[in-house]
């Protein structure tokens, strides 16, 4: 290799970007140069300095607790996806229909919540009973049941940008999704303890709204 | 900058010990010693790697967890400054893999993508930590306490290096510890750290600028001091 003639001036850029060769150029130097001798010896105690940051030594507990977490989670999307699978004819629709179908929900439900908040149930009289199997109630059931799928729909559609969102908007609306989850959970155990109560159905319904209002401002921010 | 008051081993400096990775071109290399898992996945082995876990083959994550679990407990200690959360992060980091492996569209390799995650988990950890403690109403500034650990060859050496690394800016700090740490070649680092590889380098020479200043000063400017 044809000897290469460096200064004190290089040292900097040879630090920060030299080739090889300059770097055997720079310890020729500082054979000759006490203070490119004492920066160079410097700079590579750094190196060294950096080794007693390492240390790989077992951690026999992590895996297995990482891999009861990993299957905990695929139990869990397995159970998500079956749940789907029951409802598998709905998606197979045509994504206008399945606006109309939650369209159609909304009606029946707006409808059914103020036919319930007019004719309010007398709490404990047995006459509940007739109610809770009443056609409305069950066509508000049926037609909820549609519309979640709907926005199942929605929610698998947008979940690659929630998942891994490229923005701190998409952090923010997959944060306001997760708490619109917990919020959904919540008033449906409760609406299922007491299925004719039309403020909680009304609460859910907003839910609802308010969810798919949200995914579609996701699906709009891929455009 | 003031001194730590610490010099470096000098006499101890130079290992002859190359690094395992031979394909790192960087002059370092050839100064730094010890025992590294294996990094360099070639990029056949990534892409395998990388589908097995997208099918959802637990035995994919161990065997991502073999070759890289160790590495990325360390990098998150010397983020995070103690093992319990280290470990909180590194568990975090593969459920976040497992979550969105179906979005990895190979743009970068599965190994970068996966060190991206931890490295974004490591911040997200000490952004809540923050917020705890502001909650708290502690003191607001989030610098690591660093936990000891097994003493090493040169603890008082390593104690020193915390606390400077500390006080880098967080791009300095990430690559150091991922280019002399680690091991990483600038090119992943900028994958990582989503930097070009120009960058990387650039960070790593102002952050051995700011460490050299404040572990030893050279004696010119100490002398000036005087
Ligand atoms: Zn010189």
């Amino acid at each position: 290799m044809k000897n290469m003639n460096v200064t004190c001036n290089d040292r900097d850029r040879i630090f920060e970007d030299g080739t090889l060769a300059e770097w055997a150029a720079l310890e020729a130097h500082a054979t000759t140069c006490p203070p490119c001798a004492e920066e160079l010896g410097a700079w590579k105690s750094l190196s060294f300095a950096a080794q007693e940051l390492r240390d790989y030594t077992e951690s026999p507990a992590l895996w297995p607790r990482i891999e009861r977490a990993l299957a905990e989670e695929a139990e869990r999307k397995t159970l998500r996806a079956e749940r789907r699978g029951w409802f598998s004819f709905f998606r197979n629709i045509p994504i206008g229909w399945q606006t109309v179908a939650a369209s159609a929900f909304v009606l029946v439900l707006t409808i059914s919540a103020g036919w319930f908040y007019l004719h309010p149930p007398r709490n404990g009289q047995p006459g509940d009973q007739s109610l809770l199997k009443s056609k409305a109630l069950k066509e508000v059931e049926s037609a909820e049941t549609t519309y979640v799928q709907a926005i199942d729909k929605l929610a698998a559609e947008a979940k690659r940008q929630l998942d891994n969102p490229a923005t701190p908007l998409l952090a923010n609306y997959h944060e306001k999704l997760l708490v619109l989850d917990s919020a959904i959970a919540d008033l449906r155990a409760q609406a299922g303890m007491n299925p004719s109560n039309a403020q909680l159905r009304q609460q859910l319904l907003a839910m609802y709204q308010e969810k798919q209002h949200t995914l579609e401002e996701v699906l709009e921010t891929k455009q | 900058m003031g001194t730590m008051g610490l010099a470096l081993p000098w006499k101890a400096r130079i290992s002859s010990t190359p690094r395992e990775r031979g394909t790192r071109v960087e002059p370092s290399e050839h100064f730094a010693g010890g025992h590294h898992p294996a990094v360099v996945d070639a990029p056949s082995e990534d892409a395998a790697l990388a589908a097995a876990c997208r099918s959802g083959d637990l035995r994919a994550y161990e065997r991502l967890y073999a070759m890289h679990g160790a590495r990325m407990k360390n990098l998150a200690r010397n983020v995070l400054g103690n093992p319990i959360d280290a470990e909180d992060a590194v568990q975090e980091t593969f459920l976040k893999v497992h979550r969105s492996i179906a979005s990895f569209r190979g743009q970068s390799s599965f190994i970068t993508w996966t060190y991206r995650i931890l490295i974004n988990t490591c911040y997200d950890a000490r952004r809540s930590r923050l917020r705890k403690k502001e909650v708290a109403n502690e003191d607001s500034e989030e610098t690591p306490r660093h936990e000891p650990r097994a003493p090493g060859a040169h603890p008082a050496l390593r104690m020193a290096l915390e606390r400077a690394l500390a006080k880098l800016t967080q791009h300095q700090r990430d690559v150091f510890l991922l280019y002399e740490v680690e091991g990483f070649r600038h090119a992943e680092i900028a994958g990582m750290l989503e930097l070009t590889e120009t960058a990387s380098k650039n960070t790593l020479f102002q952050a051995k600028k700011n460490l050299r200043l404040m572990l030893e000063p050279p004696r010119s400017s100490a002398a000036e001091a005087r």
